[in-house]
């Protein structure tokens, strides 16, 4: 059995307080680290808060400042940490972005795709989006990185799954409401079904605003068993063994994942260009 | 479809959420506490409830501003047994020479129909002031007991009942409330009684607004909630589309009382428009 030991870090970061949401990470880190932790992950956007407005624009320096930070503190631990934060691109745009941390480097930056902009989000006003879903590979296996809506999509699971992860990671500031924590489970449970992949859920904890980020964290098993939840809203620290080795067993019957052929992924492409209006054949 | 039914563990979830965020704004605009004005109503009682929760009943502030001879006796007396049950200190604070003050101005009787709602609406601003006078006393938060029913028909008064820091129990619907004092304990007589703003003698909620909250939630839930037109929402519940034009109405003509003052927009940085600060931050 080959596991990978993940620290679910469900934290409370306050709008705009990068000092304080750096030292609650590093507080995370060190935690983890004495508890065995291989990957650390922390919430989307953990280091300026979620639904922070305006606040992006101003703080995006500081929030790199303390990424450096916390790059400086991975040289000398054992695990690797993942942390949602703002990154600026040379042309000066933004990112909703999670950044992979370890020995000392940044290993890998997903940018969050399907930004949201229903509702109460307003994401485009400051982020640009992400353009792929990658693979990273870590001491401890292949991780793939899913930012919140990400995951309220298949195909974004589809594609790490095709490009080789072993492990599925979605960090996220998910608001409360009326039935949310269930529709959540629901969505995390079928990407796991559909790519026979374990699933690591960090949420945001506290409130921000009038807003509820509701925390309850999860971590699926391959099979699609709920193997951890924590608790509701409150910030929690839990480091839980995931198993690695499940997928490579049940995908030698559950054979659903090859028996995609490129006759339907092209018929897909074609029923999604008619549908989006673009010109097609 | 509809659905106002909170279940258990929505409930308890709600509860949570609740008593987090009154204690989150307490805290990160480092106040010393809240105050609560205490009608002996349901929403009042929720929110004291839930605030004394949050903050620890010593931090919390409840303030009885009755008018005598108008506020019901029943109310009154229902409101100094909650403080006595919770153990949150209070004062009681009739505001009568208050009201009269304001009444010599007017040009005829106070019972006339054209002056009825201006002095009624003196009364939720004269508590406001006496809220805000101990809220900044000491250091306090004003807790709004407004709710969701309320807010969208626009059944308060605007900088009176409705001024506060923060609506705790303003995303839910009055048959909400219900269901979550039910749940935290407030004693039944308070949840059982009739609702009433308490402006003059002998005033209900439901006879003014003309149809019981059960009702007008059940169209709010679907106009607002489901995003139903009228006519659907006249279907779905069985009801006649003036039933719900008429609360629809009441939705639309308020929107002034759920926002702050239009500003004219000048600069291409408009603080009600393009300005977008939480105001929760550090």
């Amino acid at each position: 059995m080959r596991t990978i030991r993940v620290a679910l870090a469900q934290l409370v970061a306050p709008l705009g307080h990068i000092r304080g949401n750096l030292e609650t990470i590093l507080e995370a880190y060190d935690r983890a680290e004495e508890g065995g932790a291989d990957l650390v992950v922390t919430p989307e956007l953990a280091l300026l808060g979620f639904g922070a407005g305006d606040i992006y624009f101003d703080k995006v320096q500081q929030n790199l400042e303390a990424l450096e930070r916390i790059r400086e503190t991975s040289r000398t631990r054992r695990a690797w940490i993942a942390v949602g934060f703002v990154e600026q691109d040379a042309h000066g745009f933004l990112y909703n972005a999670v950044a992979l941390i370890g020995n000392g480097k940044i290993q890998g930056i997903h940018r969050k795709v399907q930004l949201v902009n229903y509702r109460l989000f307003d994401e485009k006003r400051y982020f640009r989006r992400g353009s792929r879903f990658d693979v990273f590979p870590t001491p401890f296996g292949r991780v793939g990185f899913l930012i919140c809506e990400d995951a309220w999509f298949s195909e974004p699971a589809r594609i790490l799954a095709f490009r080789g992860a072993e492990l599925l990671v979605v960090p996220s500031a998910s608001p409360y409401d009326r039935g949310k924590p269930e529709i959540w489970e629901d969505f995390l449970r079928v990407r796991v079904l559909d790519n026979q992949l374990p699933v690591v859920f960090v949420n945001m904890a506290g409130i921000q605003d009038g807003v509820a980020y509701w925390g309850g964290s999860m971590a699926f098993s391959a099979r699609g068993e709920r193997i951890f939840q924590a608790p509701f809203l409150e910030p929690h620290l839990e480091v839980v063994s995931v198993d690695l080795g499940e997928s490579r067993l049940l995908r030698r019957r559950d054979i659903r994942l090859r028996e995609i052929t490129p006759a339907l992924v092209e018929d897909y492409l074609r029923a999604f260009r008619e549908f989006s209006g673009e010109p097609h054949d | 479809m509809i659905d106002l039914e909170l279940r258990e563990k929505e409930l308890e979830e709600i509860r949570q959420v609740i008593t987090a965020s009154i204690r989150n704004r307490v805290e990160k605009v480092g106040l010393s506490g809240a105050v609560v004005a205490l009608s002996g109503g349901i929403d009042s009682s929720l929110v004291l409830k839930l605030t004394a929760e949050a903050l620890g009943k010593e931090r919390v502030l409840a303030l009885l501003m009755p008018e005598m001879g108008v506020t019901p006796d029943r109310d009154l007396q229902d409101a100094r047994n909650l403080v006595a049950m919770l153990g949150v200190p209070h004062r009681e604070i009739p505001i009568n020479d208050a009201v009269d003050w304001f009444a010599q101005f007017l040009p005829g009787s106070p019972e006339e129909g054209a002056f009825r709602m201006a002095l009624a609406n003196v009364k939720p601003r004269i508590r406001m002031i006496l809220n805000y006078f101990f809220a900044n006393l000491d250091g306090r938060l004003v807790v709004g007991t407004s709710n969701k029913t309320e807010l969208l028909l626009g059944y308060g008064t605007k900088y009176g009942d409705m001024a506060a820091d923060i609506y705790p129990i303003g995303d839910l619907y009055k048959t909400q409330v219900w269901q979550l004092a039910e749940f935290v304990g407030i004693p039944t007589g308070i949840v059982r009684k009739a609702p009433t703003a308490g402006l003059w003698v002998g005033q209900t909620d439901e006879a003014e607004l003309g149809y019981t909250y059960a009702q007008i939630d059940r169209v709010l839930y679907a106009l607002v909630d489901l995003e139903l037109s009228i006519r659907e929402t006249a279907a779905l519940l069985g009801v006649p589309v003036k039933a719900v034009e008429e609360i629809f109405h009441r939705v639309q003509t308020s929107e002034h009382k759920r926002k702050i003052p239009t500003i004219t927009r000048i600069s291409r940085m408009c603080l009600d428009k393009d300005w977008r600060y939480p105001v929760e931050r550090f």
